[in-house]
């Protein structure tokens, strides 16, 4: 495996300087009294390393909310890339890894979305370990302990913090000649606080459920009521969709110059709750009303990708539950009111 | 910069092409034939879509409406949207952007040495139309060979001439019904009132058929149901599906039905593939 360090919480600006060597370091800052959002940081004092989630998640660095593709000009046809400068994302918790894995395997998949894999190969993801709040229930998705997708991973154990690598760029960066002073390797006392972390964390939900059965439960239960409860209950607003670390959903639009000559190709974040995501042409809508919407949401959630990648696509961060103004995308009460036992409505039919 | 990112393109960057013809078929129904000198849609295979960009207005998709793809690509568009209005504006000698091809078609090689049954409705003739000169450009390939063409008023129908042509071979069979007679006659042999469904119990189609369907999202339960009714299994029965692919390329997340992009692993599928997703061939609205 590769070699294990312990960087004292006194040395964090000396590490933090070292990843600015890097590129420009971005980080959980508050920027309220109760939320938090990724930004470019200068000093720790900055970091608000007891950040849970933040507004949105940092998906925004490499799929930003609007971006140009192409461009045409006086009948060319002409690329745009950017040419994307090295980012160090510091600060990304397990649900966000998982998150941003996620959306790797969409993008990468062929043909790669150039725009975001450029992006993503210019970046270093540096992990945080975090302790679960009442909304947290990564557990049940299975993305709390991070194996994989990270480049760096620091665990929290009080008077330092125990560090991972993963990729080769995270494990040079550790053992490069520039941890020198700043990095201890991990004593077995380091080794041993570690393990007690991720025991203690394991502990820590205060929420959740079984997730095996998951994706039985999804396609018996389309026809569960709860669904026509919550659907009236949604707005549309589609707030549920740019907080979640994987909703990648977009719309294309172009931008046309004054003249008509020229122009631009842009792509938009787009949500699935807006009503005319799924029309076609005719006005035709395959999901007119919000029960069918939301109810669509739900399910790629829970269900969606277990056909095509072979996984979920939720990563229990909690950010659409504390984000939704109706209070109807609690993920884990949905789940529990769908797996739950019908027995009783059964036992009235029979009579 | 890494050296590996400079190979990755762009996929959104479409290819030009000039519109070297118009030809009106219907109402709001036209015939686009579109040149390409890059040669990169030349292995469009029938059923399979581009996208069609109408600079500083948008793409949408659009199917192959022919079956043999060379230095032009022929696009049946209908007059629905802001983007096919904008296209309507145009005239020959314009350019748009093209991209594709895209999709999985029809499985033309799981038809060949088969006896084949082409149902359309509406302007899902359109990529059938690739399926049916497919197959006649193959025609030693394939058994015997059905086609149902189903519109609502007679004044709809699509490749008039080319059906008239078509009437008069002996090796393929053809229905053609309106719902409603409006204005010209349909070509005299195969005129008849009724919609796709009728055309379906008149047509001799046995058990060993493939069937190969487009049409509106209504059209499908009853097309299934009367396919049934012949006592042809569903693992012959292929439907191209409708729905706005924006992307093409399994990104954009408009066209998911089920658990798939239907950009990527339709717009055909066999319909054992689809017969238990939600909303793929039911309409949330309960309307068919």
């Amino acid at each position: 495996m590769q070699p294990v360090y312990f960087l004292p919480k006194e040395n964090f600006p000396a590490f933090l300087e070292a990843l600015k060597g890097l590129g420009s370091v971005y980080a959980p800052v508050k920027v309220s009294k109760q939320s938090y959002s990724f930004k470019a940081v200068e000093k720790a004092s900055e970091i608000a390393f007891e950040a849970l989630r933040t507004i949105l998640p940092p998906k925004k660095f490499f799929y930003p909310p609007s971006e140009t593709l192409i461009s045409y000009d006086d009948g060319r046809i002409l690329e745009y890339q950017e040419e994307p400068e090295f980012k160090v994302i510091f600060g990304v918790h397990p649900c966000d890894l998982a998150g941003l894995g996620i959306m790797d395997t969409i993008f990468e998949d062929g043909p790669a979305d150039s725009h975001y894999v450029r992006r993503r190969r210019m970046s270093m993801l540096v992990g945080l370990s975090c302790m679960p709040d009442k909304h947290c229930f990564c557990q049940s998705m299975g993305t709390d302990c991070p194996e994989k997708g990270y480049d760096i991973f620091l665990t929290d154990i009080e008077d330092g913090y125990f560090l991972q690598s993963q990729s080769t760029m995270g494990g040079a960066f550790l053992d490069g000649s520039g941890m020198t002073g700043i990095l201890e390797r991990a004593r077995e006392a380091h080794k041993d606080r570690y393990k007690e972390f991720w025991i203690r964390r394991k502990d820590a939900f205060s929420i959740g459920f079984a997730p095996d059965n998951l994706r039985a439960t999804m396609d018996m239960e389309w026809d569960n009521p709860v669904w026509e409860e919550l659907g009236n209950r949604c707005l549309s607003c589609g707030n549920c969709t740019p907080v979640c670390p994987t909703c990648y959903c977009f719309d294309l639009v172009d931008v046309a110059s004054l003249s008509g000559d020229s122009g631009e190709r842009r792509r938009e974040w787009d949500s699935c709750q807006f009503t005319g995501f799924a029309q076609v042409a005719g006005d035709f809508n395959f999901r007119p009303g919000p029960v069918d919407r939301l109810k669509f949401w739900y399910r790629h959630k829970l269900h969606g990708f277990d056909d095509a990648y072979g996984f979920k696509t939720c990563v229990g961060c909690g950010r659409c539950t504390v984000s939704c103004p109706s209070g109807i995308d609690d993920i884990v009460a949905v789940v529990n009111i769908l797996q739950s036992s019908k027995k009783a409505e059964n036992k009235s039919d029979a009579t | 910069m890494q050296p590996e990112n400079i190979a990755l393109k762009t996929p959104y960057l479409p290819v030009k092409g000039t519109i070297r013809s118009i030809q009106p078929m219907a109402a709001d129904n036209y015939l686009f034939d579109i040149t390409e000198s890059t040669g990169s849609l030349a292995s469009c295979k029938p059923g399979q879509f581009v996208e069609l960009w109408v600079p500083g207005v948008g793409e949408c998709p659009i199917s192959v409406c022919s079956g043999r793809v060379g230095e032009s690509i022929q696009l049946m568009v209908r007059r629905a949207g802001r983007v096919t209005s904008a296209l309507f504006q145009l005239e020959e000698g314009d350019w748009v952007g093209l991209r594709g091809p895209y999709g999985q078609g029809f499985p033309m090689h799981e038809f060949k040495g088969r006896n084949l049954c082409m149902v359309a409705g509406g302007l899902g003739v359109a990529p059938i139309r690739s399926v049916w000169q497919y197959a006649l450009d193959h025609r030693e390939d394939f058994g015997k060979l059905i086609l149902i063409y189903g519109m609502r008023h007679t004044t709809d129908i699509l490749f008039r001439q080319e059906l008239k042509f078509l009437l008069r071979r002996r090796d393929i069979d053809i229905f053609i019904g309106a719902e409603e007679v409006m204005g010209p006659e349909l070509p005299p042999i195969a005129a008849q009132l009724g919609r796709v469904t009728d055309m379906l119990r008149l047509a001799d189609i046995s058990p060993d058929y493939c069937v190969a369907v487009c049409g509106p999202p209504v059209m499908y339960k009853y097309v299934i149901e009367g396919l049934k009714k012949k006592g042809v299994p569903d693992a012959q029965i292929w439907l191209s599906l409708e729905r706005h692919m924006k992307c093409g390329i399994g990104k954009c997340g408009h066209c998911f039905i089920g658990g798939k992009f239907n950009c990527k692993a339709g717009p055909v599928f066999a319909l054992p593939e689809i017969k238990h997703a939600p909303e793929a061939i039911e309409c949330a609205n309960g309307e068919y």
